[in-house]
């Protein structure tokens, strides 16, 4: 968990990985340094007694805080250079002339590697199935993305731990195929419309081509400077409500409705009322901390926050640019009862 | 030579990042008092005509010079070929 970005493959004579190299030292020294100052902060600076309701909520703010932080910061980092070798044409070319089945295998995975923002949704659908990808592969791509958020994947890491977060990869990519296979089975082509058939759309650049290390770090660097500045105000808030209601609120407010023993129907009910609601990941993810705390299930809590992240109004309403509201239905309707059994599939094994 | 205006696009369906990459693109030619039409583009018709798969994307006379990302402001001058 602490090793990171690049720190295995430093080659000393090229400039930027000696950068990130340094860069890598120092995270890692930051990461081993939270723990101890914010006990420090808490029960030394602030005088705090130890085991105290107050005390604890402050050294848990202090660690979490910059824990959550830095992790964003260095996964971040890998993430954008891993995805920098991939690119919406190389996905296109992947995955034109592959069958259903393992097509959509390889388009939900390359969903989730191929960056891409939900804007890009409508040329992208355009140019995949222009280029005789078919629709239910399409599918498999577009949903993966969104469904499988790598800032909400960060942050379920930093809070729940790996478990968590591979259960939540595993079942996002389980509901893109699945998505897809339905929506492919269902023979919806006629629901796309017209002039879609009729674009061409002409072979465009490889974006992934040709990027030097140096250009790869840029990148990087960027993204993880966008995202910090879009997420600290959200991280900062949701640990400090989390920090503050801690204890405050019994434990097992919420566990009648959302528990793991409430009735059947508060999954579904819960994923409905987060269908309208469309926030970032990092907004969702001390709302998720808080109703964990509170007794909510986990599995409903997480498909909670996949309906809010995953099935996005914004991107809908584009799409309806390219296809009927009837596969607009379908396609919603395929996703929100995905997530509702992966809510339930949660609840059972966690 | 091409005596015409020279026109840069942003294509993109006009979300956050394309007004970014937008804001970008006017900050830099302005800057340099480039001499251009900077033109922002909804159309799907010009994406598909231009290959963009990814928004947003700048294109510099009909060629397709970034795509898929917010450029910055130094990465955008060297497209243009000011610095």
């Amino acid at each position: 968990m602490a090793s990171t970005p690049g720190a295995l493959t430093v080659k000393p004579e090229v400039g930027p990985w000696s950068r990130v190299a340094l860069a890598a030292v120092a995270w890692t020294a930051l990461y081993l340094l939270i723990e101890p100052l914010s006990q420090w902060i808490a029960y030394g600076l602030a005088g705090l007694p130890r085991g105290s309701h107050l005390g604890d909520a402050v050294a848990f703010f202090f660690y979490d805080v910059p824990k959550i932080l830095l992790l964003l910061s260095g996964m971040i980092f890998v993430i954008t250079v891993v995805r920098s070798f991939f690119s919406a044409e190389r996905a296109r070319r992947l995955l034109s002339g592959k069958r259903v089945g393992l097509g959509n295998v390889l388009g939900a995975t390359l969903g989730i590697v191929t960056p891409f923002c939900s804007c890009s949704a409508v040329p992208l659908f355009i140019g995949f199935v222009e280029s005789g990808i078919p629709l239910g592969v399409t599918f498999s791509f577009l949903i993966a993305a969104p469904v499988i958020n790598e800032v909400a994947l960060i942050l379920l890491f930093g809070m729940f731990g790996w478990k968590v977060a591979a259960l939540y990869v595993s079942s996002g990519l389980t509901i893109a195929i699945v998505t897809g296979l339905v929506l492919g089975r269902l023979r919806l082509e006629r629901y796309v419309e017209d002039f879609v058939w009729r674009t061409q759309f002409k072979e465009g650049e490889d974006e992934s081509a040709g990027l030097s290390w140096e250009d790869r770090f840029a990148q990087a660097r960027d993204a993880v400077r966008d995202i910090l500045k879009k997420v600290w105000a959200y991280v900062l808030v949701g640990i400090g409500v989390g920090a503050g209601i801690h204890g405050y609120v019994p434990t097992d407010a919420l566990a009648g409705y959302m528990g793991k023993d409430a009735a059947w129907w508060s999954v579904p009910l819960v994923v409905f009322a987060a269908l309208p609601l469309y926030s970032n990941a990092a907004g969702m993810a001390p709302v998720l901390q808080a109703l964990v705390e509170k007794g909510a299930a986990l599995g409903t809590a997480l498909a909670f926050m996949m309906a809010v992240v995953g099935v996005s109004l914004p991107e809908t309403i584009l799409l309806r640019r390219v296809l009927r509201p009837q596969l607009i239905g379908v396609f919603v309707g395929v996703v929100t009862v995905a997530i509702i059994i992966t809510g339930y599939l949660f609840n059972a094994i966690l | 030579m091409a005596t015409g205006v020279r026109v840069i696009e942003v294509l993109g369906p006009g979300c956050a990042r394309c007004y970014e990459t937008l804001r970008v693109v006017r900050h830099v030619v302005d800057d340099a008092h480039l001499e251009c039409l900077v033109q922002k583009s909804e159309s799907v018709e010009r994406m598909a005509d231009l290959g963009v798969m990814r928004t947003p994307a700048v294109v510099f006379d009909g060629k397709v010079v970034l795509s898929g990302r917010i450029p910055r402001t130094e990465e955008l001058r060297q497209l243009l070929g000011l610095s």
